[in-house]
């Protein structure tokens, strides 16, 4: 992610509202300007971040847009691998012994009857080093030091800008106090990274759809507007994109004592999430199960729709989203579909604790018979259970549905 | 299962009662469905938790059994600092004048209370400072949490930006929290931390409390967070008069004439630009961000910046100075000598060309402290650092210093300087300026020298 300082000179504000200022990813300007920097940045391979540091600030030269060469490169930086030089002793071993010689001279003289080239000849051979090895390890482990191993991704200049902007989008939110958002799809995902970026979460459904959520951390609601959450935010932005309709909203201060700013995103803004989409189905029963349900009731051929994770049961600091929703075309009745199949034992546990929790009455079970997940053990879930021995008969389930629809 | 029990435990700085069957007294909030409040809280829950039966998993710390090996009983006055600490349930602020010994009454605090501490320092400079005294005090492997290195142990030491991070994630296995120049405090993101933590036993050190109105600049007031004070000692001459003696002597070093073409070059640009523009009436002390600022958008003031980063940078590299550099360090190679240069690139240059031990931010813990100690013992004569031996550091004693030129403070330069020379059986320390001469950097030193 780009430091404070890179993003901090692209915030524009108007009355109360606060903007970052992306790069246009058409224009011949920046196109250049990242493609010269991929090339460069590849010309790098196996040098020292130093040179590299040196080649940036000659690039740059006598340019004012160099906060935006700057952000680019930081991008290039953060997606490549820098690695210190393998040496046969840990540099800082070597200083320690190497340094209790100083300070030496690079010609002898009487008080110092040894030069600077006589001791390391000497120190070079009692470790079986040649010089230069010696002198290329000394140092070795500052970050300036370190060698570009791997550049990381196979850039296009589009591409790195797009992704720069992206990084800009993020860093408005390290002055973030608080940040809401409302979705209407992608809830797996969203859920799934906020847990990843250790957020918490406030979540209301919507009464045309899809659910409120307001995000902050544990100490937030204690402390007056506090940014220590901030990097996690921004941490987390890609996740929305990842949705087809959603709005962010973010309280941002650029300085303790200012008021708050408000920062918008949505679904219109022209940036791409690098983020992976966990795929349609889980699992092979899930998907056998969609793809049945389409051939026998798919199209106009019965009363019930198919849905795909479209329902969140809020359950305090946790969700539970059942992999379907069956939905009466007519009168709008719901069944909740959770299919069990061959589940590690850990995870099985957790997933009936949560089901027992949720307590949803017109939720199926539908449980891989060859579990050792017996009646008894679901006795206190007030959901329906259907055991299947290979996959689920679709028939039982959709008398099933018929019967606890609500 | 353990999940299904009323319990209370530790997250992000916060308690969480979990599965609670009545509700919780004053400090607990319902909060996205959880009943929560401060971790600072903790010790005042005790009595409401064992009389309710529910179970407490928030405590990780442990005994860390260490023994003291620092020989050195304490002085009267920081036996009473401690015993009135000890009275007040370890918690309060012992108010120590500078010099009276704070650190080794904190060591003596630790020892006697048995626990994990964790001990939040001001700057990355005290903090490793207080790295070396606990390793030297207790012999055992020191936690140091802050950006540069992040390891926990039983006793770690922080600094106030990194505490809310560390607490955060490992509030609890601290038992004992020791704020050094706690008048820091009130600030809000660094109150954070204190407000975070669960640890019940609590010590602020400063030689100036903050008064009632400096308190109420936060959030929260010292009292509250970390207990009232316990014992305040003022003996002003305990600091007694330990400014050195010391002479100055300023060597003026001539450019090459290639470094002359380049500076006078340079700094045509950069002066003709303040001219058109007199930043330094307009802006006063911040002209230097004011020029950044518009180097963004305006060509001029980029020439100008760029200009300037020329300057200090060729100024930083001049031949002349290594040469003399060179001649103090063969003349004076027999005394302790410490070497400030003016930036990292020309630390790291006269570390490896005279093979001399350095010191800068990037140095860990455990190497700034061999380097130190081994400087103390004589092991090594020379050290070279550039900005990090600042302010309130113990820095070793030395007979001879080397300013090379230099653009910072004058503050800071007093500082430094009469932290670092002692006078030694009555020859005077020296400190060495190598100044380029014509230049900048010779006005600003003509500056100092007037004062």
């Amino acid at each position: 992610m780009l430091t404070g300082e890179l993003v901090r000179p692209r915030l524009r504000q108007r009355g109360s509202t606060l903007t970052v200022e992306f790069v246009d990813t058409q224009s011949t300007h920046w196109q250049r300007t990242a493609a010269e920097l991929i090339h460069l940045f590849a010309g790098q391979l196996h040098q020292p971040h130093s040179i590299w540091d040196t080649v940036l600030e000659q690039y740059e030269g006598e340019r004012i847009d160099y906060v935006v060469i700057r952000g680019l490169a930081k991008v290039l930086e953060d997606a490549a691998t820098f690695r210190p030089i393998d040496t046969a002793f840990p540099p800082v071993q070597m200083r320690e012994h190497l340094l209790t010689y100083g300070p030496v001279f690079p010609t002898a003289d009487l008080f110092n009857p040894q030069s600077r080239t006589d001791i390391l000849s000497r120190l070079a051979s009692e470790l079986k080093v040649s010089v230069s090895d010696l002198e290329q390890a000394m140092f070795a482990d500052r970050p300036s030091e370190y060698l570009l191993r791997e550049v990381g991704l196979p850039w296009t200049a589009e591409g790195l800008l797009a992704r720069y902007n992206m990084e800009l989008a993020r860093g408005v939110l390290y002055w973030a106090s608080e940040m809401q958002v409302e979705l209407h799809d992608n809830y797996k995902d969203f859920w799934r990274y906020l847990k990843l970026f250790k957020l918490m979460f406030e979540a209301a459904p919507v009464l045309k759809g899809g659910y409120q959520v307001h995000m902050d951390g544990p100490i937030s609601p204690f402390v007056k507007s506090t940014t220590r959450y901030g990097r996690q935010f921004a941490a987390f932005l890609p996740a929305l994109f990842l949705g087809k309709e959603w709005q962010m909203t973010a309280k941002v201060r650029r300085a303790p004592n200012e008021d708050a700013l408000v920062y918008t995103l949505d679904q219109t803004s022209p940036l791409h999430s690098h983020f992976k989409q966990s795929g349609l189905f889980d699992s092979k029963l899930e998907e056998d199960f969609a793809q049945q349900f389409e051939e026998k009731f798919g199209e106009k051929r019965g009363q019930w729709l198919l849905r795909r994770e479209d329902e969140v049961i809020l359950m305090g600091d946790t969700v539970f989203i059942p992999d379907f929703s069956i939905i009466h075309k007519k009168d709008g009745r719901r069944a909740l579909i959770e299919i069990i199949g061959f589940w590690h034992p850990d995870y099985l546990r957790r997933k009936v604790d949560k089901v027992r929790r949720a307590g949803l009455a017109n939720l199926i079970l539908l449980v891989y018979a060859g579990l050792n997940l017996t009646p008894d053990k679901l006795a206190d879930v007030p959901s329906q259970v259907l055991y299947f021995p290979h996959k689920p008969v679709l028939k039982e389930v959709m008398a099933a549905v018929e019967a606890y629809a609500l | 299962m353990q999940n299904d029990t009323y319990h209370l435990s530790f997250q992000g700085g916060t308690l969480i009662l979990k599965n609670a069957r009545i509700d919780p007294p004053a400090p607990f909030q319902w909060i996205k469905a959880q009943w929560r409040c401060e971790a600072y809280h903790y010790p005042l829950l005790q009595d409401w938790l064992r009389n309710n039966h529910i179970r407490d998993t928030v405590p990780r710390w442990v005994h860390p059994h260490a023994s003291l090996l620092d020989e050195r009983a304490p002085h009267d006055y920081q036996r009473e600092a401690l015993t009135a600490w000890e009275k007040h349930e370890r918690r309060g602020s012992i108010v120590l004048p500078t010099g009276a010994g704070k650190t080794f009454v904190a060591i003596h605090a630790m020892f006697r209370a048995d626990c994990s501490t964790l001990v939040v320092a001001p700057t990355i400079d005290l903090l490793h400072q207080w790295y070396a005294r606990l390793v030297n005090a207790f012999q055992i492997e020191i936690g140091v949490y802050y950006g540069g290195e992040k390891t926990i142990q039983p006793f770690t030491v922080t600094t106030y930006h990194s505490a809310s991070d560390l607490i955060a994630e490992h509030g609890n296995a601290f038992k004992l929290i020791i704020f050094d120049e706690v008048h820091h405090l009130p600030a809000p993101s660094w109150g954070e931390a204190a407000l975070m933590a669960p640890a019940p036993f609590r010590l602020g050190l400063t030689a100036t409390y903050p008064e009632e109105h400096e308190q109420t600049d936060g959030r929260w007031r010292v009292n509250e967070l970390i207990g009232p004070i316990v014992y305040t000692e003022r003996i002003d001459d305990l600091v007694g008069n330990q400014l050195a003696e010391y002479r100055t002597e300023r060597l003026r070093i001539d450019l090459t004439e290639v470094e002359r073409q380049r500076y006078e070059a340079d700094f045509q640009i950069y002066s003709a630009f303040f001219r058109s523009r007199d930043l330094r009436r307009t802006h006063g002390a911040r002209w230097l961000m004011e020029l950044n600022r518009l180097s963004a958008f305006d060509p001029d003031a980029r020439r100008a910046f760029l200009a300037r980063r020329r300057i200090t940078e060729l100024l930083s590299a001049a031949e002349g100075k290594y040469r003399a550099l060179e001649r103090l360090l063969r003349e004076y190679s027999a005394e302790q000598t410490i070497i400030f240069a003016e930036n990292k690139k020309s630390a790291y240059r006269i570390a490896r060309q005279y093979l001399v031990p350095i010191i800068t931010a990037e140095t860990k813990a455990a190497e700034r402290k061999v380097a130190l100690d081994r400087f103390r013992a004589g092991q090594y004569k020379v050290l070279v650092t550039c900005e990090v031996l600042n302010e309130g550091v113990d820095v070793p004693e030395a007979k001879i210093a080397i300013v090379m030129g230099g653009t910072s403070g004058a503050r800071e330069y007093i500082q430094r300087l009469g932290r670092v020379l002692r006078k030694v059986e009555n020859r005077k320390a020296i400190l060495f300026e190598i100044l380029a001469r014509k230049t900048i950097e010779a006005q600003q030193s003509s500056r100092r020298g007037r004062k």
